[in-house]
């Protein structure tokens, strides 16, 4: 971590960190950083900076950004550090905004009032968030320090939110109205996109195998999956009803299993379908391109095909494999969000229910999960495939 | 020539059956047996396909000129600074599953088209702006030296050397970018675009089947057509 430190001392000015706290500061007065709802469907009054926390939250969330900007723009020694440390401050007590709106504004006497998040907020977390980017990139941190910081950051969230000071905020009155559901949706979305992400794993290694060892299978495999991607998702999942319902019919003990022509087995199909192309791809790349030099030494060594596989080409290829079960992981997860459409439940169907209420906390009970969801699996899987790289022997 | 004909025999039979869906009519009953209407009516094909087409094309534009821009500020001597923000915002946005975006646009501009171009845009830029990166950073050193050792201005080194190198690559950002904005657009319905999505919709929501499945083959023949004009654009420019 040595080496981190010196970086910082009296490094150039950092235009970067010094525009996003300009452009946060512009943006957190002059649009609105929550709105106080008479209950969950009217649109509500909103407020500004300075109505919605008063002078003093105003000052202070002026200070935070001020103070930010100048520590970019001046010779300091240790810029990065303070920031980092002011950011995630900053980042972590965000909540404290809401909680405060809440208790200056929200009617005493009407239980269907509620407060909702303004885009000044989503602003400021947004532009937060970025700068935070930014300085760990400066710092050239490695991961267990930026795990650290957004550990903190998050327990500092689940604890915030946990207390009674945001109870009415309408994003957790839609949670507390259906936790039973909520968990049910975080379930069925887990499976769905995980079921299909194994399903097609296992699928695509085959394949890849089988692209491996006969010429012939290669182009056709490769196109067959690239036209499966190019069909949009509502389509293939519009498509995939009329002939499981004609399956169906035609087998009924196929009801029997639970298969019908809306719910989860077209969900399930079609997220298969989708997800063959970027298993495929790289599972085939990854285990061509290990290098025949190396294959060759195995071969010296007295391995036999099965070893070299196993031992050898396997390890080396599994990072690559990984980058792919990344990739198919964070789409199988947005496009189970569609496929509430068809009834098969997940997160998706807090969406559009919500959209088809106009109850648009509704609808971010249902977005946001399936954001965190993406996001947590891109850090997890992006994590798996840096510790299986090799690392050089010589180093 | 011929790359030229898989698009073209595709666009007439998308138009074709926009125009005269009725043709299928039997196939249609078939599935549906139990309805009396079994044409979606509510709202011409062609009129939605034309609306569908539009909304991907004009956050296609828009969407390539800002993530170009955007790619060769980037890259410049005065914008290198914000050459790993950008980067980052490229690789970590396209981790937001287009369908949370779509729904986060209409808590904050309500419903409707608008909110729609917008999530449109934006998500549609990373894709553009991740190749874009890619493409003018593949250039290589040597070959921008060359070039401004011949006395080329470095404008006119951006334009006729690194963007013609690294077109490919854009382009190939594009094709993602316009194939995940059919199928958004088509989702677009559910917040009041008027898409090819909507006979989708309505049809799962009064469980008429054959409205689905008018919906999902004209959606699916666009994104076809659409990819095989890129394919034989590309095949095109390198057979140059």
């Amino acid at each position: 971590m040595s080496s981190t430190w010196s970086t910082s001392d009296l490094s150039p000015p950092n235009r970067v960190v010094s525009v996003l706290a300009l452009s946060a500061l512009v943006l957190v007065w002059v649009l609105n950083l929550g709105t106080i709802l008479p209950n969950r469907i009217v649109p509500g009054t909103g407020h500004g900076l300075l109505s919605a926390i008063g002078w003093p939250g105003a000052m202070l969330v002026t200070a935070a950004l001020s103070g930010c900007l100048l520590i970019a723009l001046l010779p300091l020694r240790f810029r990065y550090v303070s920031l980092l440390i002011l950011v995630s401050a900053s980042l972590a007590t965000l909540p404290l905004l809401l909680e405060v709106f809440a208790a200056r504004h929200l009617p005493e006497n009407s239980p269907y009032a509620r407060s909702s998040i303004g885009s000044g907020f989503w602003c400021l977390l947004f532009f937060l968030s970025l700068m935070l980017i930014e300085i760990f990139g400066r710092l050239g941190s490695g991961r267990g320090l930026q795990l650290i910081v957004v550990a903190v950051i998050c327990g500092s969230w689940v604890w915030l939110f946990q207390g009674d000071g945001l109870e009415s905020l309408s994003l957790v009155r839609e949670f507390n109205a259906r936790p039973d559901k909520f968990e049910q949706a975080l379930w069925t979305h887990l499976a769905l996109a995980l079921g299909a992400v194994t399903i097609s794993a296992g699928l695509a290694f085959v394949l890849a195998l089988q692209m491996i060892r006969s010429v012939a299978w290669r182009r056709p495999v490769l196109s067959v999956v690239s036209f499966l991607q190019t069909i949009p998702s509502l389509a293939v999942f519009g498509l995939l009803i009329a002939p499981l319902s004609a399956l169906v019919e035609a087998y009924p003990v196929l009801q029997a299993l639970g298969i019908r022509g809306i719910g989860w087995a077209p969900a399930m199909l079609a997220l298969v379908a989708y997800s063959l192309l970027p298993m495929v791809r790289n599972t085939y790349v990854a285990l061509t391109e290990v290098p025949e030099s190396l294959a060759d030494a195995g071969r010296g060594m007295g391995m036999n095909e099965r070893q070299l596989f196993f031992r050898l080409k396997l390890p080396l290829a599994l990072p690559v494999i990984v980058e792919g079960v990344r990739i198919t992981t964070i789409q199988a997860i947005g496009l189970t969000a569609v496929a509430a459409l068809i009834g098969a439940g997940g997160f998706g169907s807090f969406i559009f229910q919500g959209l088809g209420q106009a109850a648009m906390d509704l609808v971010l009970l249902g977005a946001l999960p399936t954001i965190a969801l993406a996001l947590l699996a891109d850090a997890l899987l992006s994590m798996l495939a840096a510790s299986l790289r090799p690392t050089p022997a010589t180093a | 020539m011929r790359a030229w004909l898989p698009p073209l025999m595709l666009a007439t039979l998308l138009c074709g059956l926009s125009a005269g869906m009725s043709v299928l009519e039997p196939l249609y009953e078939w599935v549906q047996p139990d309805k009396q209407q079994v044409i979606y009516e509510r709202e011409s094909f062609l009129s939605l396909l034309q609306n569908h087409i539009l909304l991907v094309l004009i956050s296609a534009c828009i969407g390539t000129l800002v993530a170009v821009a955007g790619g060769i500020f980037a890259t410049r001597p005065s914008g290198r600074d914000f050459l790993p923000l950008v980067s980052q915002i490229a690789s970590i946005g396209q981790t937001f599953p287009p369908v949370a975006v779509l729904a986060l646009a209409v808590p904050v501009l309500g419903f409707g088209e608008a909110p729609i171009l917008l999530a449109l845009i934006l998500y549609g830029l990373l894709p553009i702006l991740r190749n874009t990166l890619a493409g003018l950073q593949g250039v290589d050193a040597t070959v921008k030296q060359a070039a401004l050792g011949m006395g080329m201005s470095p404008l006119r080194v951006l334009l006729q050397v690194e963007l013609p190198l690294a077109g490919r690559v854009i382009v190939a950002g594009i094709r993602t970018s316009v194939t995940i904005n059919i199928a958004t657009a088509a989702i677009g319905s559910t917040i009041g675009a008027r898409t090819l999505g909507d006979p989708v919709v309505a049809g799962l929501v009064n469980g008429n089947t054959a409205y689905v499945l008018q919906g999902a083959i004209l959606i699916g023949l666009l994104a076809l057509t659409v990819d095989s004009l890129f394919e034989a654009a590309e095949s095109r420019a390198s057979a140059i």
